[in-house]
C-alpha cells in the first residue's frame, strides 16, 4: 500500500478527484480483508472508488485508517461517514504545510545555494534532501498512524506538529526569499546605482504583486524581447 | 536548435517521466524547473545552459500552488523542452536565454491546458462505473491513465523542443539589442523571488529584509 500511494493521483479527474487512486493504493488491503468473498471484495472496492480528496501525501493516512475499518468489519455507512469527514481536513492540511510553505522554502533554499556559487549538484541535492525528507515521513507516517488509529485517527493529526513545522518553515523560506532576490539582481551584473534602484522597485513590486508577478514578468520579457528586435541599432 | 535524434528520444522520456512525477507518481519534485532544466541541460550536453534556464524559470514558478482543481502552468515538460532547445545555442546568446525563458512560459500553459484535458478525459476513462467493481479493473484503468500522462507530457515535450528549437535556429540572422537581457532577466527573477514572502505572510517583512541584509553583504564582499 505504502508503495501504491506514491500513485494516488495517478488518475486524477474532476469527476471522483483521487477516488480511482485510493482504491487502486486499498486494492492489496481489500483483498487480504476479503480473500474468502470475492462478492464483497467487489463491493469495498466500488465504494472506495467513489468520490474522494486528499493531499497526496495525507492520502496514505485516509487509506491506512480506511483498511483498519474495513478490517475491523466497520459497517460500509460508517466508512462512508469517516473518508466525508476527513478529506476536508487532510486536504486543507497537506495544502498548507506542503504546498505552501515546505515547498517554496526548499526551492528557495535550491535557489539561494545556486546564486551564493554552490554547484547545481549541491544545491539540488539539499532541495530534494530537505523536500522529501517531509514527504517520505508524511507518507509513512500516515499510513502506519491510520492503521494504528482507525477511527481515531483525528486525535493523531491534532497532535501532530504540522502547524509548527509549517511556521519554522515560513521563517525560513521568507528570510530565503530576501536572500535570493538580492542575489537575483546581483547576477544581473554592476550597473551602478540606476540599477541598484531597479532591483529595489522589483523587489518592491514583487512582494506587491504576489503571485500575479508571473503574468508581470511573462508581458515585461515579451515586450523586452520585441523592443530588442525593433530596436537592435539604436543606442 | 533541435537536438540530434536520439537525444530529442532522450528528452522526450526525460520530458515524460517528470510528467509524471509532477502529480501522477511520485511527487518528489524532480520535475521543479531547475532540477528538470539542469537534468535536461546535461542530457543535450550543456549543463550551464540548462542551471541558468532554470534558475530564471524556478523564480518564476516559485509562488505555482497546485492546489485541488486550480489551473496552474506545467513546468517540468516545458523546462525540459527549454533547456534541451537552449543547449545548442551559443553560450553568449542572451536572446536564444530571453526567447527560450518567454517560449517555456507558453509551454507551461499549454502543458497546463493537457492536464485539464487529460483529467476532463480521466472523468470518462478512469472512473469505474458505479456499484461493485472488480480489483483488477480498478487497477487496469488507474495505470491506464498513469501511462496516458507520460505520453501527454512527452508529447508536450517534444512539441516544446521541436518549435523552440526551429524558432532558435532562426535567431542567428535576426539583429537583436543584447544589452538589456541579462539585467532584465535578473530583474524579473529577482521580483518573482520577492513575490514569495507573499505565500509566507507580510508579517514575515523583518526575516525577509534580514535575508536581504545578507544577501547584500554577501554581493559586497564578493
Amino acid at each position: 500500500m505504502l508503495l501504491r500511494s506514491f500513485a494516488v493521483q495517478g488518475s486524477w479527474n474532476y469527476r471522483t478527484l483521487i477516488g480511482t487512486g485510493l482504491a487502486f493504493v486499498l486494492v492489496p488491503a481489500l483483498r487480504h480483508v476479503y480473500r474468502d468473498d470475492p462478492a464483497r471484495l467487489r463491493q469495498a472496492v466500488g465504494r472506495h472508488a467513489e468520490l474522494f480528496n486528499a493531499h497526496p501525501y495525507l492520502a496514505a493516512l485516509a487509506a491506512g485508517a480506511i483498511a483498519r475499518l474495513e478490517a475491523d468489519g466497520v459497517p460500509p455507512e460508517t466508512v462512508a461517514r469517516f473518508k466525508a469527514a476527513v478529506r476536508g481536513s487532510l486536504g486543507s492540511m497537506g495544502d498548507r504545510l506542503v504546498w505552501l510553505m515546505w515547498r517554496p522554502a526548499c526551492a528557495l533554499l535550491m535557489v539561494a545555494l545556486l546564486l551564493a556559487g554552490a554547484g547545481w549538484w549541491i544545491a539540488a541535492a539539499a532541495f530534494l534532501v530537505a523536500y522529501n525528507a517531509l514527504h517520505l515521513w508524511m507518507r509513512a507516517w500516515g499510513l502506519d498512524a491510520g492503521w494504528r488509529e482507525g477511527l481515531q485517527v483525528a486525535r493523531t493529526l491534532r497532535e501532530a506538529p504540522f502547524e509548527r513545522l509549517g511556521e519554522r518553515a515560513g521563517d525560513a523560506g521568507a528570510v530565503l526569499s530576501g536572500f535570493s532576490a538580492v542575489l537575483a539582481v546581483g547576477w544581473g551584473g554592476d550597473h551602478g546605482w540606476p540599477y541598484a534602484v531597479l532591483g529595489l522597485a522589483a523587489l518592491a513590486a514583487g512582494i506587491a504583486l504576489g503571485p500575479r508577478i508571473r503574468w508581470v514578468a511573462a508581458a515585461a520579457l515579451t515586450a523586452l524581447l520585441a523592443a530588442g528586435v525593433v530596436l537592435p541599432n539604436n543606442p | 536548435m533541435i537536438p540530434e535524434l536520439p537525444t530529442l528520444l532522450l528528452l522526450g522520456l526525460l520530458g515524460g517521466l517528470l510528467a509524471l512525477d509532477a502529480t501522477a507518481v511520485g511527487q518528489f519534485m524532480l520535475s521543479r524547473p531547475l532540477i528538470a532544466a539542469g537534468l535536461a541541460g546535461m542530457l543535450a550536453g550543456n549543463p550551464e545552459g540548462g542551471i541558468v534556464v532554470g534558475v530564471l524559470l524556478e523564480a518564476i514558478h516559485l509562488a505555482v500552488l497546485p492546489v485541488g482543481a486550480a489551473r496552474y502552468p506545467e513546468a517540468g515538460p516545458a523546462a525540459v523542452a527549454a533547456a534541451g532547445a537552449f543547449a545548442g545555442a551559443p553560450a553568449s546568446s542572451q536572446v536564444a536565454l530571453l526567447v527560450s525563458v518567454v517560449f517555456m512560459l507558453g509551454c507551461g500553459w499549454l502543458g497546463g491546458r493537457s492536464v485539464e484535458w487529460m483529467r476532463r478525459t480521466n472523468a470518462r476513462t478512469a472512473v469505474p462505473p458505479e456499484g461493485p467493481v472488480d480489483a483488477g479493473t480498478v487497477e487496469r484503468l488507474h495505470l491506464r491513465a498513469i501511462g496516458l500522462d507520460f505520453v501527454r507530457g512527452a508529447v508536450v515535450t517534444l512539441a516544446g523542443l521541436l518549435v523552440l528549437g526551429t524558432i532558435l535556429e532562426t535567431l542567428g540572422w535576426i539583429p537583436f539589442r543584447q544589452q538589456w537581457t541579462r539585467p532584465a532577466l535578473a530583474l524579473c527573477a529577482a521580483a518573482a523571488l520577492a513575490s514569495s514572502l507573499r505565500l509566507f505572510g507580510r508579517r514575515r517583512m523583518p526575516l525577509f529584509a534580514a535575508g536581504a541584509a545578507a544577501g547584500v553583504l554577501l554581493l559586497w564582499l564578493r
